[in-house]
């Protein structure tokens, strides 16, 4: 089984890489454009539909400094698309190179459930969880300014920042069960 | 296997995206269980009180923010309390209804389609004065009808409103009475002596609210949280206004989100051998250029025994949980994909279908059959308590 290691190769230099991770392959081609027009230094993107990536271009791929897994809530076929490829990340990955990114969370006709689904997984990994908004030039925009953050993190471009430290403030959390009035 | 297949042909030329619709009638269903088995997940004991969850001892985080169920972008908690999403129901039993609501008054209800809306409380609404409102709900029609509108003569004689009580429908000590809504006028070329036709009906409802939130609500305000409206929606729209300006509430539609349509289906199903369901039928949408609708209607033994196989818990218990219908909906889900490689969890559900009922997605539902009234209603009411902003 292939995992995608970290740290298996060498950094370029002012070179970031980010793997945008999305099983319907509509908004990624969108981000990765965005993103590649705001910053200069970001070189690469790679774009799949599901991991494991395909091993023919295997030592071609540049190093992979950040992973994002956009879940769709409109359909639920998206977020099992994404749990099944967890699977084949390194474990390297979760120490604050992995992201969720969410679309259309306010849909009204989006089940409440399958948020609190997606938000478990996120803050059982010690993942940053996104809410984007991919049907304006706005939305794609800000998505892709916060996903530039993360990757100069997690590139190594900010001084004296990174990924894991970086992570711990980001992370998702799931408040816990409290009932309001008990404040025992 | 004798399967029906029609496609309707695509016409190409058009600029329009016209919708593709793919009607497939399986009559038998073969070789369903092994898969099924296989896809089942563990399920743990879900609490049968559904209005509580867990309670967690002492948590250090002591947090304002209320349970993780209930705050979602589209359903905001109550200030009061917090409302939990349940994750159990109590099976539908049949139960004749006539023995606690007038049978009159059940007709009225079953075998329409309704269109439903939440309402927020209503401030000082008493169940005693409904013949004033009567009159005042008239009067108010009758003026807006005239203001700035072209005399239209004949067509408005003037509007009759009733309003009534359909007792028996409240569960606990907790729900108001239902209340019931007619518009009746005369038609146009009617004789004199014709008795003037409903052209509009609507009924206000709660039935086994959250007894916690309807606990704390302030003494002045009856939560009827459930509105279902049928006829001209000109009429609905006055009545609402009507509504809002006398009882400072609000009106919202109601949608049903897949969950909810999946709970229906598996409750439905469930009743098949008490009453004979005789086909369900769910609605599919995906995502495909152009937008495709599935029609996938299941025989109802099949179903049935499908949705059997799922409550591997002892069936003497009562409650069946979300797990079991997830489970339920995969296993049609899966035999679908396995005979046409189309996955319909890409998709999102968008009405279902028995002979004991329907629902839509936009907020539509028929109930056929009068047994299993206080069950629907139940689901409806925690749907219309949840989406309520307040």
């Amino acid at each position: 089984m292939s995992l995608l290691k970290p740290f298996s190769r060498l950094t370029g230099l002012n070179t970031a890489n980010i793997l945008l991770v999305e099983n319907e392959e509509q908004f990624q081609q969108k981000l990765a454009d965005t993103v590649v027009l705001q910053e200069k230094t970001v070189n690469v993107n790679v774009l799949a539909r599901s991991l494991p990536l395909p091993m023919e271009n295997e030592e071609s791929r540049p190093r992979i400094d950040l992973v994002v897994f956009i879940i769709h809530l409109t359909s639920e076929l998206s977020f099992q698309s994404a749990e099944t490829s967890l699977k084949y990340l390194d474990p390297g990955y979760f120490q604050g190179k992995v992201c969720f990114l969410v679309t259309s969370a306010r849909n009204v006709s989006v089940p409440p459930e399958r948020l609190v689904s997606v938000r478990t997984l996120a803050a059982s990994l010690h993942c940053p969880l996104l809410c984007a908004e991919d049907q304006t030039t706005e939305g794609v925009t800000t998505a892709a300014h916060r996903l530039l953050a993360i990757l100069k993190v997690a590139a190594g471009l900010v001084p004296m920042a990174t990924s894991l430290y970086l992570s711990t403030l980001t992370r998702c959390t799931v408040p816990s069960d409290i009932d309001q009035q008990n404040f025992e | 296997m004798m399967l029906y297949l029609t496609t309707f042909p695509y016409q190409e030329s058009s600029c329009i995206m016209g919708r593709r619709d793919v009607q497939i009638h399986f009559l038998t269903l073969l070789v369903l269980y092994f898969s099924v088995m296989e896809e089942r997940n563990s399920t743990e004991e879900t609490p049968r009180n559904n209005a509580l969850a867990q309670r967690r001892s002492k948590s250090y985080r002591q947090s304002m923010r209320s349970c993780v169920e209930a705050t979602h972008l589209a359903y905001t908690s109550g200030l009061l309390t917090a409302l939990r999403i349940p994750r159990s129901r109590k099976a539908p039993k049949s139960c004749d209804i006539t023995k606690q609501v007038d049978p009159d008054q059940v007709a009225l209800l079953v075998k329409k389609e309704w269109q439903l809306s939440y309402v927020t409380p209503l401030y000082q609404f008493r169940h005693t004065q409904l013949k004033s409102y009567s009159k005042q709900l008239s009067a108010f029609m009758v003026s807006e009808k005239q203001q700035g509108l072209a005399i239209e003569v004949g067509q408005e004689l003037g509007f009759k409103v009733n309003f009534s009580v359909v007792l028996g429908l409240a569960e606990t000590d907790k729900d108001a009475e239902t209340v019931f809504i007619q518009i009746l006028s005369k038609q146009v070329f009617s004789a004199k002596d014709d008795a003037p036709k409903v052209v509009w009906s609507g009924w206000l409802t709660c039935v086994n609210g959250d007894l916690d939130y309807l606990r704390s609500l302030p003494l002045e305000f009856v939560s009827l949280p459930l509105f279902c409206t049928r006829g001209p929606e000109s009429l609905t729209v006055l009545v609402k206004s009507w509504f809002e300006n006398i009882f400072d509430c609000c009106f919202g539609p109601l949608d049903i989100n897949s969950t909810n349509l999946q709970w229906l289906a598996s409750l439905w199903t469930g009743c098949h051998p008490t009453i004979n369901i005789q086909y369900l039928k769910l609605v599919w949408t995906l995502p495909t250029l152009p937008p495709m609708d599935v029609t996938y209607t299941v025989h109802p033994q099949d179903a049935w025994e499908l949705w059997d196989s799922m409550r591997q818990v002892d069936t003497t218990e009562d409650s069946i949980s979300i797990d079991e219908v997830t489970g339920f909906i995969k296993g049609l889900q899966s035999h679908f994909f396995r005979h046409f490689r189309i996955d319909l969890s890409a998709g999102s559900l968008m009405q279902i279908s028995t002979a004991l009922g329907s629902s839509h997605h936009s907020g539509k539902i028929k109930i056929a059959s009068p047994n299993y009234i206080p069950t629907i209603l139940q689901l409806l009411t925690e749907c219309a308590l949840l989406k309520m902003p307040i």
